[in-house]
């Protein structure tokens, strides 16, 4: 049983050291690589007074945890400069961008399209799985590894995947090993 | 013997050397890293002054002594200003775990009024040993996550 969240769950999020207890940004938005199934790191927000679009940003290396209530980082010093951040990061690529995808079995059924992704809570940005809207209507939840490939307008899964969609985060959290296990990717 | 951070807020501060009433207690600065009482605020407001836990000469149930009166000192960088404004005061402190998750609010904290180490963190009915505490900030204290990451 895993404890998932959404990624759009995180926005908003305060950042806290875990050293200092001081929130020293939000979250203003999540980069994200498809192909490695994982965040590669989040854009900031500053906080209180001087609110509005922080020039840094913090990659996912640097992230210590992300929780139901806060991104956590060791130091204030783990967010960087854009400019030094690693290029993937300080500009992230746009048209890979997988919401509003396809996902389609290999079978050819469309299972609906991509809304949000879903994060292991408490990982440094494991990606497990997809909220999609269904196809037939209503959200549902897909778990990941299950991508077999990825264009910027669809993403392929295996036949198997219909069997996992669930209907919540809990459900998709009961079940992601599970499907894993079927899968063979243990 | 052990004291509570709750209970000694308020409690007389007096000189040994002149027997002289020097304010009450406001606030305990605590240094995350050794999980010790560092310095005891006195009074709020910009007169308020810290003495360091070297400075004491016995942290009692009824009144807290001061070795010598003239140990009182202003406080000296921002950490022990914000010390002074209550932003670091551990009881009522958001706590969160370092994984992310709030695990509610510090109620109470207890330490050793001998040799000022902290003992224990009290959330609710839950005593949590203060060995887990990670840092303390104005926004959160930051405690090692308890239980393994399924719950």
């Amino acid at each position: 049983m895993k404890l998932l969240m959404t990624a759009s769950q995180i926005h908003g999020l305060p950042v806290v050291t875990v050293r200092g207890g001081e929130d020293v940004a939000e979250v203003r938005d999540v980069i994200y690589s498809p192909e490695a199934g994982r965040l590669i790191g989040v854009t900031l927000n500053k906080r209180g007074f001087l609110a509005g679009r922080s020039r840094e940003v913090l990659p996912a290396e640097a992230i210590h945890a992300i929780g139901q209530h806060a991104v956590m980082v060791l130091e204030e010093s783990s967010l960087v400069a854009r400019d030094d951040a690693p290029d993937e990061v300080a500009h992230p690529a746009t048209e890979r961008d997988v919401l509003g995808n396809d996902v389609l079995t290999e079978g050819g059924a469309s299972l609906g399209t991509v809304s949000d992704l879903v994060l292991l809570v408490g990982s440094s940005g494991e990606v497990v799985g997809y909220q999609i809207d269904k196809a037939g209507g209503g959200q549902g939840y897909i778990p990941l590894p299950a991508q077999l490939s990825v264009s910027g307008v669809a993403l392929v899964v295996p036949n198997v995947t219909e069997e996992f969609v669930a209907d919540d985060l809990v459900g998709l959290g009961a079940s992601v090993d599970d499907f894993r296990d079927r899968l063979g990717l243990k | 013997m052990s004291e509570s951070f709750r209970a000694s807020r308020g409690r007389k501060v007096i000189s040994r050397a002149s027997a002289t009433d020097l304010g009450v207690v406001s606030h305990l600065l605590v240094d995350t890293q050794r999980r010790q009482v560092a310095a005891v605020v006195i009074g709020s407001g910009k007169k308020a002054q810290l003495v360091d836990w070297e400075g004491l000469s016995g942290f009692g149930p009824d009144a807290v002594m001061v070795a010598d009166g003239a140990s009182l000192r202003p406080p000296r960088d921002d950490r022990e200003r914000a010390a002074v404004d209550g932003k670091l005061e551990l009881v009522g402190k958001k706590a969160l775990s370092d994984r992310g998750n709030e695990l509610g609010k510090i109620d109470d904290a207890t330490f050793d009024a001998d040799t000022g180490a902290l003992e224990d963190l009290i959330i609710g009915d839950h005593r949590i040993p203060a060995g887990s505490l990670l840092g303390c900030g104005s926004y959160a204290a930051v405690l090692e996550d308890q239980q393994p990451a399924s719950a």
